[in-house]
């Protein structure tokens, strides 16, 4: 070995450290045992309950202990899990389910037909998809312990996709007593029917989570295929750990501490392709959308000249450089695949356009009020492109002021609908998963209801009323058809905008294989396994 | 000096009635809804609004604040709004790793603190004392974070022997808990050694400098006696200030610590709360840091008439 | 590091005469230096429009470029210029240090003191202190922060607030072991009034203490922005800090290391030199200091 001065550094060093170390106490730095996987998820997992928080990590735990009706398969179509077979009526409003074999909780008692009517009513309560079903049902029953019937007042074509949704909150099958809580209450134990197991006592809340492999678990027979087929558990132990610090979620994983980095930024994928042990995976192939909420009560964005403005200034390509250089595209339909289209995308122009915007601007009797832009400095990939923007927009002469703070601050003040001299706001930057965006009914960032829409509070009767039909179109060519008239609508109302899609590959130790891919930002944990 | 005790613990009380209050309108007065970061980043308004009602977020806040003083009377320090579990448990489940790091850290940084400092002084102006200072400089000149990472990656990216991250529990053997509280504790040493290590050294030399101390020279004390007996008894005082004061700014120093080394402690606890606006975590943590806090440095007032006899109380 | 090689040498004097600058540096160098550098900085960061450049502009496609004729230090994550935003960055750096040493050492000061001296007072606000302290900066300046939304005034009084008392309380075990001194107690004997003597003799023998302090205070003000910004509660993302710099471009090391090393030898400079002018000034106003190099 030639020797360098940083050799010698090291060997000095190393001369000093050996004395001081015993070895056996080296020894404590070695790999993880195979059968347990240590994973850095993106959050912490701090509340329990899926069907209370629609929080992406609390779904990944509900993904964990519990089981679902239905699931998707990898082309995204809905196939049976804990349901053996279901049929529905020939007047298309009475759907009878009936449970596999089988099924049991973690406390050892069975899965009754009382747990899934108990369930599908709690997470009716607030999911959207829920809403439908609770409002379209005249009576979820169980008609004995394996089978259960739901009966319509009108047919609900797309009733088993509303039920297989992966969009949080999902439909988690929980037991009866548990499930017979109020949606707004916490359920405080942890006792699914789930391929995993939930281990409180080597659990600290907020910074570490252990799942121990269910082992009466018994999956079905079919081969795993996406999230539906046999949940097979390949490992004993899943251990999460929340490393809020980028640079030591990395570190960790180059020393083998962990095998699974579920959100590494965009630009530590240089580092971490260069590592021969480590590679980046995406799962989530849809990718996500970055939504530009624009409060459209308030000036100068009540006029929707002004809307209009910033969809003729963004440059998509830009923004996508600051967010995620490598897989960042643009995109131009409001819709996630399959219903994505370009019906009405000419206000789309590679590098934006300064001059249209001003010009728009000035149609909208715009005269230098206050643009108040959110900006979550703790979330770096929404805190770029909010930057990016105030400046953008200060180029074509209007007043924009970032108004800096955590994300907790800005769900305060994007709920608040006065002008921005009362503590009010212009427009805030957020993202949403193409598969999501593919449900007008489930999305609430598809809304154009004014009052009662998402923060930003569109409006357009029009475009709601083409929604109201979604329920009932029943073939894929009929929705994107009345997907693409929707759209049409809703690019020339702006009710936001879009700046681009990215993707979000995890990163993980080669040693670690088979993991499922999902299209929401969810980490399905069986069929993973170590070599 | 019992009525002096007893008075101080008396006024102690206040202090962290005041503490109390002024934590518990802070926190209400923020901007933030713990209901709205429970409901998901994509949640309606009205999942918000159901949640808040549940939680009690909506009652007026001196209904508020007298329901929080009550219970913490009877030892009831709340539930955590998103854990759903005892904010005293919570808390307890974090302390070991913030104890183990704060304790080893002022162990190493007074014992090589004010080694410096009193070596420093004993060679003033000499080539040992601008070593020492340049180190002192130094070492309070970078950032603890970036500290950290240094020794991140010389030590376990680079050489394997440490591990980068995380926390063993005691009970699991003293060797891994050690190991993995090295890094850390040398990383939020540093400050705090030069910081004695220059406090001692100014210190000393001022006492030094005084005529006793010429007068003791001149009766022929050795050097050691000098050092020993009356300096560094008389520098005494600002010392064991510093020692004192040195264990709020720790608290501040574990926060960082903790999350570059992803340390499961009371740090990285308050500072999620924090963002997630948990109102009785928070609330709990500042409780319970300034009581530690306000009892110690009463045990540092009570120490200075061990160190200097012409203070009384 | 060349500052720290740099002869910092003693010269036993008394007997020479040189007036002026020369004398002072041969006397007290580190006054010199420390001062000179803190001089120079505050000089270059507020003539920055006339030389930097724009800090705020951006251009994504332009971002994490290497060092060039154009971008001396190249470019950051949002493709701004980092020489620009390095040169403003010590405005606000040095804003935060400096101010936050003076509130805290006026303040602190003028509560150590009186308390030191009356036993009644000291009671009162030495708790009230002990209050304020017992929160740690940290955390106190994340709190505050979290309720007005982050900004460079909120930063320096959340700085300031709980450096106050940790002055006072070094200032007042300073007078508490100065008045029982013999020649306070003659002074007052003698009839001075309390003010006086305050002003004359206790005063005075605090200010090695407090220069060393205030360095300490400055150094830290400028670490704690530092570490805040670390934390995501700094000075707003948009203006440039050396330590939102650092901390926002921490991720880009390998990639561009000046995004990093820019700001942070900025910053460790700029401390140094504070901590320097520190230690030289607690030489040159406390003369029985000197005594020490016989």
């Amino acid at each position: 070995m030639t020797i360098s001065r940083r050799n010698l550094i090291k060997m000095g060093v190393a001369a000093g450290t050996a004395v001081s170390i015993p070895s056996i106490l080296r020894a404590q730095t070695s790999p993880t045992d195979a059968r347990t996987v240590r994973m850095a998820m993106g959050n912490a997992l701090s509340v329990y309950d899926p069907i209370w928080t629609a929080t992406n990590i609390t779904a990944d735990h509900g993904l964990a202990i519990y089981d679902t009706l239905f699931s998707l398969d990898s082309k995204f179509t809905s196939q049976p899990q804990m349901v053996e077979k279901w049929n529905v009526s020939e007047d298309t409003k009475t759907y009878t389910f009936e449970l596999r074999e089988g099924l049991s909780w973690h406390d050892g008692t069975p899965v009754t037909a009382a747990d899934c009517v108990a369930s599908i009513r709690r997470w009716g309560e607030v999911s959207s998809g829920g809403q439908l079903i609770m409002a379209r049902a005249n009576e979820i029953s169980k008609k004995d312990d394996k089978t259960f019937t739901i009966v319509l007042k009108e047919p609900l074509g797309i009733l088993i996709d509303v039920l297989a949704d992966l969009t949080p909150p999902c439909l988690f099958i929980m037991r009866e007593q548990d499930a017979s809580r109020p949606a707004t209450e916490q359920v405080t134990t942890n006792i699914g029917s789930g391929p995993f197991k939930f281990n409180e006592a080597l659990t600290t809340p907020g910074a570490s989570v252990t799942y121990d492999r269910n082992e009466r678990y018994v999956p079905r027979k079919q081969p795993s295929d996406g999230l539906a087929g046999g949940k097979i558990v390949k490992v004993d132990r899943v251990i999460w750990e929340f490393i809020a610090e980028q640079q030591t979620a990395l570190a960790a994983l180059q020393a083998g501490e962990i095998d699974f980095f579920e959100q590494p930024s965009a630009d530590l994928y240089p580092l971490i392709e260069s590592d021969p042990n480590l590679e980046l995976q995406v799962l989530n192939e849809t990718g996500n959308h970055v939504c530009l909420r624009i409060n459209s009560l308030q000036k100068p964005f009540n006029n929707v000249k002004a809307r209009q403005a910033i969809l003729h200034l963004v440059d998509q390509e830009a923004f996508m450089r600051v967010m995620d250089p490598r897989n960042g595209r643009p995109e131009t339909s409001i819709f996630g695949e399959p219903i994505s289209n370009d019906e009405n995308t000419g206000w789309y122009k590679k590098g934006g356009d300064p001059e249209k915007a001003k010009q728009l601007f000035a149609e909208a009797g715009y005269a230098g009020e206050k643009v108040v832009i959110l900006d979550p400095t703790d979330i770096p990939i929404l805190d770029n492109p909010s930057q990016l923007l105030a400046a953008t927009l200060r180029k074509i002469g209007v007043n924009a002021e970032l108004a800096p703070s955590d994300w907790s601050a800005i769900t305060t003040r994007r709920a608040k609908k006065v002008p921005v001299e009362e503590d009010g706001w212009s427009i805030f930057i957020t993202s949403e998963a193409d598969y999501s965006l593919s449900n007008p009914l489930g999305s609430p960032l598809l809304l154009a209801n004014g009052d009662n829409a998402w923060y930003g509070w569109p409006k357009s009767d029009e475009y709601e009323a083409l929604r109201a039909k979604w329920a009932d179109v029943n073939t894929i060519e009929d929705r994107k058809a009345l997907a693409r008239q929707m759209q049409h609508i809703w690019w020339d109302f702006v009710g936001d905008v879009r700046l681009g899609k990215y993707l979000s590959p995890v990163a993980r130790r080669k040693t670690l294989s088979g993991l499922i891919g999902v299209p929401v930002q969810l980490v399905p944990m069986w069929n993973m396994q170590k070599a | 000096m019992a009525a002096y005790i007893l008075r101080r613990f008396v006024s102690t009380i206040a202090v962290m009635a005041m503490v109390g209050i002024f934590v518990f309108l802070l926190l209400r007065l923020a901007p933030g809804d713990p209901a709205a970061m429970i409901a998901g980043k994509s949640a309606t308004a009205e999942m918000i609004a159901g949640i808040r009602e549940k939680m009690g977020l909506n009652d007026p806040m001196p209904v508020q604040f007298i329901r929080w003083v009550r219970d913490m009377l009877g030892g009831d320090f709340g539930t955590s709004i998103f854990a759903g579990r005892p904010v005293l448990q919570l808390i307890s489940q974090r302390l070991e790793p913030t104890i183990s790091l704060s304790i080893l850290t002022m162990i190493v940084s007074v014992t090589i603190g004010v080694s410096f400092g009193i070596l420093a002084a004993w060679r003033a102006g000499g080539l040992v004392d601008r070593i020492l200072t340049a180190f002192a400089t130094l070492g309070f000149s970078v950032p603890v974070f970036v500290v950290g990472f240094f020794l991140i990656y010389l030590f376990a990216i680079t050489a394997h022997w440490l591990p980068v991250q995380g926390y063993k529990p005691i009970d699991h053997g003293f060797g891994p808990w050690l190991v993995h509280l090295i890094l850390p504790t040398v990383t939020l040493s540093i400050p705090y050694i030069a910081f004695i290590a220059r406090i001692t050294r100014a210190s000393m030399l001022e006492v030094l400098s005084e005529d006793y101390m010429r007068t003791a020279a001149a009766k022929g004390a050795s050097s050691y006696s000098m050092l020993f007996h009356h300096a560094l008894k008389n520098a005494g005082v600002p010392i064991l200030t510093v020692i004192g004061l040195s264990f709020a700014g720790l608290i501040g120093g574990v926060v960082i610590t903790e999350t570059v080394f992803n340390i499961p402690g009371v740090g990285r606890l308050v500072v999620d709360a924090i963002n997630n606006r948990d109102y009785p975590i928070i609330q709990g943590v500042l409780i319970l840091v300034s009581g530690l806090y306000v009892l110690i440095n009463l045990a540092v007032d009570l120490s200075y008439t061990l160190v200097d006899p012409r203070i009384r109380y | 590091m060349t500052l720290l090689s740099a002869p910092v040498e003693y010269v036993p004097t008394g007997r020479l005469r040189i007036s002026g600058l020369p004398r002072l540096a041969r006397r007290h160098p580190l006054v010199v230096i420390g001062g000179g550098l803190l001089a120079l900085l505050i000089v270059l960061a507020l003539a920055a429009p006339l030389y930097a450049g724009d800090p705020l502009n951006m251009d994504p496609f332009k971002r994490l470029q290497p060092p060039s004729a154009e971008m001396w230090f190249g470019s950051d994550n949002l493709g701004r210029d980092v020489f620009a935003r390095t040169i403003f960055g010590a405005r606000i750096s040095l804003m935060v240090g400096l101010l936050s040493a003076a509130g805290a050492a006026l303040g602190g000061v003028l509560i150590g003191v009186i308390a030191g001296y009356n036993r009644g007072f000291d009671n009162i606000v030495m708790r009230v202190m002990d209050g304020l302290m017992s929160i740690p900066t940290i955390l106190l300046a994340i709190a505050l922060i979290s309720l007005t939304g982050p900004g460079i005034a909120i930063l320096i009084v959340a700085i300031t607030i709980p450096q106050m008392p940790s002055v006072s309380r070094l200032v007042r075990s300073a007078v508490l072991s100065v008045r029982e001194r013999p020649y306070v107690e003659a002074a007052l004997c003698g009839g001075a009034r309390l003010p006086k003597v305050l002003w004359r003799h206790i005063l005075p023998s605090t200010i090695p203490s407090l220069m060393v302090q205030s360095a300490i205070v400055c150094a830290d003000a400028i670490l704690t922005e530092a570490g805040l910004s670390f934390l995501g509660v700094g000075v707003p993302p948009e203006i440039p800090s050396w330590g939102n710099m650092i901390s926002s471009s921490r991720l880009y090391l390998a990639i561009a290391p000046l995004t990093v090393f820019a700001p942070g030898i900025c910053l460790a400079v700029t401390v140094l030199a504070v901590n320097l002018l520190g230690d030289g000034l607690r030489d040159l106003f406390d003369p029985r200091a000197k005594r020490r190099r016989r």
